[in-house]
């Protein structure tokens, strides 16, 4: 059954509330699920309504999707009385199932059992549910977050951890990206993070994804999965537990040198996955795979800045990754030469200087732009809050076209000025630099 | 478990390995008959023995006058056969293996070999069998590429002819499921050909 009940469902139930004075996380479910959704219905055994939602004691209609956040050794219950309602899709946030433990995976495969039987479809246990942009600025929020960034984007995200899914939601608050879809998978008793890979590939709503990956059971599925995937938009991988395996190393033979982890590198290269060594390098993959900077390579990249000192960095970080700072033709010079001081330098990096004229910049950074041996730009300023630095970045992106990010330091009027571009800001000039560069295979 | 000698390993990966010259000797006879053939050095290891380099049953540098004491030595120290093989002179020592992976399936394993291979355990994978241009793309992966790329002016490594290594690693493992790992150490890179000198196959 596709997964579209899941991420656009029409009607919902949900599991778990208290109708008393006690707040529970199943309150925060049903808040959450209640605003923006079409039709709630809560399940309850005594209550009319929760928080001025109607509630039945058992389902009584065929829901596209039931949240289920009861107490552990209730889920069993509410699994079985959503199977018999009919529920395409059941998500059971609750804990305490095979993470706990063999006596738990027996009740998780007894759940998972029951679900299959009715043709239910069954995410988690152990999950903190799902968020998507159902259209027209519209959102499913079936999960426990609370707060949940409402821009609407092409960017979908898979998690097989709970608590990173909260980081995920953290990041895209500060970066500003927009959302398109986002499902925590718990312990996949039914829906493996592959099965939502594959949905998302065909989602014509995602253009990028991002994975959180503790473990892959179905490795060579997976692969076959998700190349037909990057085909056609970049999957970008965080895969947690690579060391755990590299303990397995301590044989002198390739196959124990080589342990798990290279297995699945081995795997995600097939598969053309960007592959992410740590947090900050996912995020920051992830987001230049959100702006579309991973669909075409670039080698010969400008650095465009007005802060000496950093541009050196950034050039260290592109001549350290293989990409090659061009010298700018005779005629972007001579145009540059007619509007920074003369003390300027025009090598790459190019530093207009702070003594530029401010209402010279959009112009010089016209000129570097339109140069033919400028394939991407990395824009640095620190502290010199010109607007019109801001400005000329992003009239020439608009403008040219070419893949940019930037390091932005404590000018907000530029970075407004970007942000608004959609010119993504890095953390620092080497991890700026690194952006542009963000490829599968490596 | 259970490891295949070393001759047998060979035998099992059967007649596309690139070998050097060598024989399992079962005489005294047949080991100086097969040396009268070869020029140069010869090496000659105990059979049916784990380990033999730590056991010191690999002698190396052996001329034709010295076989007689090696195999008296050798034969008696291992199943009471004798490898020898010409011996050669690498460049570069490489490491070509198999193994399955629980998630993954079988899968190549290439990395550096030498004396350092196990402080740096440069390695990469491929998923195999590998597909036309993994192995080119994978051995860029390694920290120690560069060294393939040719040392001091010598020649490249062939990678057709690693890859082909590579293939017939994963063509045992892909088509016999009662062998669990495969090693090939050291591949010997003599004049950019890759030549394994040996070979452990282990069988569940």
């Amino acid at each position: 059954m596709s997964l579209d009940y899941l991420f656009a469902p029409r009607s919902i139930a949900v599991y778990g509330a208290s109708a008393g004075a006690s707040r529970k996380l199943g309150n925060t479910l049903l808040a959450n699920a209640a605003n923006g959704a079409p039709q709630v219905v809560a399940v309850h055994p005594t209550a009319d309504s929760i928080d001025g939602i109607p509630a039945v004691a058992r389902l009584d209609r065929p829901v596209d999707l039931a949240l289920i956040s009861v107490p552990g050794q209730r889920v069993e219950v509410a699994v079985a009385d959503a199977a018999a309602a009919g529920v395409k899709v059941g998500i059971v946030l609750s804990s305490g199932f095979g993470e706990t433990g063999a006596a738990g995976r027996i009740v998780q495969d007894r759940i998972a059992k029951l679900a299959a039987a009715a043709g239910m479809r069954l995410v988690g246990p152990n999950c903190m549910g799902v968020v998507s942009h159902v259209g027209n600025g519209r959102w499913l929020n079936g999960s426990y977050f609370w707060a949940i960034p409402t821009t609407t984007g092409g960017l979908s995200f898979v998690s097989q951890s709970g608590a990173f899914g909260g980081m995920f939601f953290s990041h895209l608050r500060s970066s500003g990206l927009g959302l398109s879809r986002f499902l925590s998978v718990g312990n996949s008793a039914d829906v493996s993070a592959t099965d939502v890979l594959e949905w998302l590939g065909d989602d014509a709503q995602t253009t990028a994804i991002g994975m959180f990956i503790e473990g892959f059971d179905d490795g060579r599925r997976f692969v076959e999965v998700a190349r037909r995937v990057t085909a056609k938009k970049p999957v970008v991988v965080l895969k947690a537990g690579k060391m755990a395996a590299g303990a397995k190393a301590a044989a002198s033979h390739t196959g124990s040198i080589a342990g798990s982890y290279t297995a699945v590198q081995a795997g995600l290269r097939r598969a053309g996955i960007i592959e992410a060594a740590g947090t900050e390098t996912f995020f920051d993959a992830m987001d230049a795979a959100a702006a579309g900077l991973t669909r075409t390579a670039v080698r010969r990249i400008a650095i465009i800045t007005i802060s000496g000192g950093p541009s050196v960095l950034a050039a260290d970080a592109a001549e350290r990754a293989g990409l090659s700072l061009p010298a700018l033709s005779e005629h972007t010079l001579a145009q540059l030469r007619s509007l920074v001081p003369a003390f300027a330098a025009l090598g790459n990096p190019i530093d207009l200087t702070p003594q530029c004229p401010v209402d010279h910049f959009i112009a010089a950074i016209e000129a570097v732009y339109a140069d033919e041996s400028v394939e991407a730009v990395v824009a640095i300023n620190c502290g010199l809050d010109f607007p019109q630095f801001g400005t000329g970045v992003a009239r020439a992106v608009a403008a040219t076209g070419k893949p940019t990010t930037a390091f932005v330091l404590d000018a907000p009027g530029v970075e407004a000025e970007m942000a608004a571009a959609g010119v993504l800001r890095f953390a620092s000039p080497e991890r700026a630099i690194a952006a542009l560069n963000v490829r599968a295979g490596k | 478990m259970n490891a295949l000698s070393e001759w047998d390993s060979k035998q099992r990966l059967g007649s596309k390995l690139p070998r050097p010259v060598e024989i399992l000797a079962t005489s005294l006879q047949q080991a100086q008959a097969f040396a009268a053939t070869i020029d140069g050095p010869i090496v000659a290891k105990a059979s049916g023995v784990a380990h033999k380099t730590e056991g010191g049953l690999v002698r190396l540098g052996l001329a034709r006058s010295d076989i007689g004491q090696a195999w008296n030595e050798l034969a008696a120290a291992g199943d009471g056969t004798v490898l020898l093989a010409e011996q050669l002179h690498a460049e570069l020592e490489l490491i070509v293996g198999g193994y399955r992976d629980p998630g993954f399936g079988p899968l190549v394993t290439i990395g550096i070999g030498g004396i350092a291979a196990e402080i740096f355990r440069d390695v990469v994978a491929i998923l195999a069998p590998p597909e036309d241009g993994e192995v080119a793309a994978a051995v860029k992966q390694l920290a120690g590429h560069r060294l393939l790329a040719g040392i001091r002016g010598g020649p490249p490594v062939d990678l057709v002819a690693l890859e082909h290594i590579a293939k017939v690693v994963a063509e045992l493992l892909c088509t016999d499921s009662a062998v669990a790992e495969i090693d090939c150490n050291p591949v010997m890179v003599c004049n950019g050909v890759p030549i394994v000198a040996d070979a452990l196959v282990v069988l569940d």
